[in-house]
């Protein structure tokens, strides 16, 4: 009987026992390709092209031209450039003290402190809030005649413009708001990594009177590889991609662009102000390829970087 | 291995196909349609859902919300959806809902930016590429366009020789508002020149008021709010941009250079302080608060300066760029607000109703009221406190320099002297006016060498 259900199934070569669980694969794969790499391609081969995204325009073959206006062409080039460079700048500043600030974070709660769960969820709840919200909360908060953080600075004798200001102080604000915004995750990452370090490790260090750095140097730091890693690759990934928030906080002005949100204003007019801008999407799919490869770049040192950490801390 | 590649192979033709058919065309589809259409197309009385998609305004908005109301009341079984979005985000969301046939009459402003035989390699406003993909009804033959002056109709609505928009309304963007109890407190005239403009500033603030107040939280307002002083020095603002784009005018002549200075007394010394943070629509409260004396914006704020405080005594002049005060006499603006119907629309029959509607004398009439407006069709009156102080100076009224200008492609972020205002600081980096004309001249020399 077994051999019957076999041979009808599967076949006397077994070709069905092969092929059925790839048959079985498709939908998955196929639902991937149309919703994961569909896009991607399109957006790949609209780089080539002069599309609008405006149903019925016609959209003509250009070839390299959007890569050669966004990287060589007149001064424009100069402000795409400047735009990617203040990408990279964006994301160095944020992960560096979003990394080393949710750190901070998850050791002091990780303590056996009163109220522990209160901050917790008071640094965590920024994450929830949504883009928008959290944009409008900081422009009020930061509003250079009333907000209170004027009245507050306004003590020390300091009058700043925030947001409103010179593109280096908005540019610094959106900073701070982005960091606020996302430290809460990075610090919950970054706890639920240390509530899996054995507590006997840590009171044999003490049997042994290690410091309080000796535990964390030796104990502490390398068990948390698998966190550290991917609070990593999270932050550079997730500051890399950022732009919504420049679009709350600051609009679209000279020396505040980052490269996400040049992709966004090229695509739907939104770079002149005027509302006859036209819509330049195949441009955009040009600068979004730029981000594509620099994303990736980055991903992929960060990740080698990982992948040895791993190799030496968890061998 | 060679199954393998078979099972790839087909997977990729049938993800192809089906990203061909979801690009295809999408005439069938029905979105926002009734149930009971009638055989030839038309609709029925009953069921009908109007989608409509304006920008936000305010008292346009509350006033849109009424017509609404009446209109559904004579027209039974229909129902008007209306969609709000942000102005700077109209654009974006009628490409959308155009594509996703999703929206029967758009609220859509003026034609503009139409690229000039003297420009080269530019790309063409989105209007033009709504029109030329078929996405607007062709509205040429329809009764309610003759309702409306045939200038607003040729210069913000054609396309080709065919109509496809009724503009509802010219706007002008060059002036200031005026406080005149403020100005009678202080002793102070009202200014005709840029030297009584600069001397009357002078004895405001030394009385512990501002100046001038603008919403300079969104950006464009800090430079809006300067048109009129751009404008008296270039009153032919069609010319202004041919010269720039031939290379007869360069932003950092001597005689622009002169422009650039004034722009930097404004945005330094005549703005008051805080206004980094103020909305634009946070502004006319503020305005009406009563201690500042000019706030130099578009006349759409008429309503809601008038709105924060009805007693607030106030008018509206040109703004005085110029030591000459003929040429302070100009008004530039653009067209502002227009209607057009989606080609593709299920209700057609219904949004042609709804702007028959609209378009009547009685129904028009009400809308310019409410929205301060210069009205686009001849019947119309200015009745507004907005429209008496702007009737006598509708004769000097032109369109400005923003609906004719278009960035050289490859041009800097700088390129647009027109925006120098804004580019001061503490709104921007730039401290020295001779430094930012040059930097601007160069980053539009950089679009039109790339170009030529």
């Amino acid at each position: 009987m077994a051999l019957m259900q076999k041979n009808y199934l599967f076949g006397s070569e077994g070709r069905w026992k092969r092929l059925v669980p790839l048959y079985l694969l498709v939908p998955g794969v196929f639902l991937y390709l149309l919703i994961g790499i569909g896009p991607s391609m399109a957006t790949a081969v609209y780089s080539f092209t002069d599309a609008t995204g405006i149903k019925g325009a016609p959209i003509n073959w250009v070839g390299f031209d959007n890569f050669d206006e966004f990287l060589f062409r007149g001064l424009a080039s100069r402000d795409n450039i400047a735009a990617t460079v203040r990408t990279l700048q964006f994301s160095v500043v944020v992960t560096f003290i979003q990394f080393t600030l949710g750190l901070i974070l998850a050791l002091l709660l990780n303590q056996k402190l009163k109220g522990r769960t209160f901050f917790r969820t008071l640094f965590f709840i920024p994450v929830i809030l949504g883009v928008v919200i959290q944009g409008l909360m900081w422009k009020l908060f930061l509003l250079p005649s009333s907000g209170p953080m004027a009245e507050f600075l306004g003590i020390f004798g300091y009058q700043g413009e925030f947001l409103g200001g010179q593109p280096t102080e908005a540019f610094g604000w959106v900073i701070v708001v982005q960091i606020w915004a996302n430290v809460g995750i990075t610090m919950v990452i970054f706890l639920a990594g240390m509530q899996t370090i054995s507590a006997d490790l840590y009171e044999a260090a003490r049997i042994d009177g290690a410091s309080s750095m000796q535990v964390f140097r030796n104990i502490t730091w390398p068990q948390l590889t698998p966190a550290i890693n991917t609070n990593f690759l999270l932050n550079i990934i997730g500051s890399l991609q950022a732009w919504q928030l420049f679009l709350v906080l600051t609009g679209y002005k000279p020396g505040t662009q980052v490269l996400g949100y040049l992709v966004f204003a090229e695509g739907f007019g939104q770079t002149t102000g005027s509302v006859s801008a036209s819509f330049r999407q195949g441009f955009a799919a040009a600068a979004s390829i730029v981000l594509f490869f620099l994303v990736l770049l980055i991903g992929l040192a960060a990740n080698r970087f990982v992948t040895r950490r791993e190799r030496k801390y968890m061998a | 291995m060679r199954n393998k590649a078979t099972l790839f192979i087909s997977l990729l033709v049938v993800l192809a196909l089906v990203l061909a058919a979801c690009g295809g065309d999408s005439t069938d589809t029905t979105a926002g349609a009734s149930d009971d259409t009638t055989a030839d197309g038309g609709d029925t009385v009953e069921d009908v859902n109007l989608t409509v998609l304006v920008h936000a305004n305010p008292p346009m908005t509350a006033f849109m919300e009424t017509f609404n109301a009446e209109f559904e009341a004579a027209n039974p079984g229909v129902t008007v959806d209306m969609s709000v979005v942000a102005p700077g985000d109209l654009a974006t969301v009628t490409q959308t809902r155009l594509t996703a046939n999703d929206v029967d009459v758009i609220d859509m402003f003026g034609f503009s930016n139409a690229a000039q035989p003297y420009m080269s390699d530019v790309t063409p406003p989105a209007w033009q590429t709504l029109v030329e993909a078929g996405l607007l009804l062709d509205i040429t033959d329809e009764a309610f366009v003759g309702n409306y002056d045939e200038a607003s109709i040729q210069d913000a609505g054609s396309f080709d020789g065919r109509v496809y928009s009724v503009n509802l309304g010219r706007v002008s963007y060059s002036g200031m508002f005026v406080n005149n109890d403020l100005l009678a407190e202080v002793g102070v005239a009202l200014p005709t020149t840029w030297s009584e403009l600069v001397s009357a500033c002078e004895t405001i603030t030394a009385a512990d008021y501002s100046c001038m107040t603008v919403g300079g939280g969104d950006g464009w307002p800090v430079f809006v709010g300067a048109y009129g002083l751009l404008g008296s020095f270039y009153p032919d603002q069609a010319g202004l941009v041919e010269g720039l784009w031939t290379g007869d005018i360069k932003w950092n002549d001597e005689k622009t250079l002169e422009l650039w200075n004034r722009f930097q007394i404004y945005s330094q010394e005549m703005l008051e302080d805080g206004v980094t943070g103020l909305s634009h629509d946070a502004g006319p409260a503020r305005y009406a608060a009563g201690d500042v004396a000019f706030m130099p914006t578009g006349v759409w704020q008429g309503p809601a300066v008038e709105a924060a405080e009805p007693a607030f005594d106030w008018t509206y002049v040109p703004f005085p760029g110029s030591d000459d005060a003929a040429d302070n006499q100009y008004l530039f603006g653009k067209y502002d607000q227009g209607w057009a119907i989606a080609s593709e629309s299920p209700n057609k029959d219904t949004a042609i109703s709804y702007l028959t509607a609209f378009s009547e004398p009685d129904n028009y009439q009400a809308f310019v009221d409410a929205v301060g407006f210069l009205p686009t069709q001849p019947t119309a009156t200015l009745n507004s406190k907005l429209g008496v102080a702007v009737a006598p100076l509708l004769a000097n009224y032109r369109v400005g320099y923003e609906q004719y200008w278009i960035n050289p492609t490859g041009a800097g972020q700088w390129a647009n002297g027109s925006n120098g205002p804004q580019w001061f600081q503490p709104f921007n980096e730039w401290d020295d006016a001779k430094a930012l004309a040059d930097q601007a001249q160069a980053d539009l020399q950089a679009g039109l060498d790339a170009n030529s």
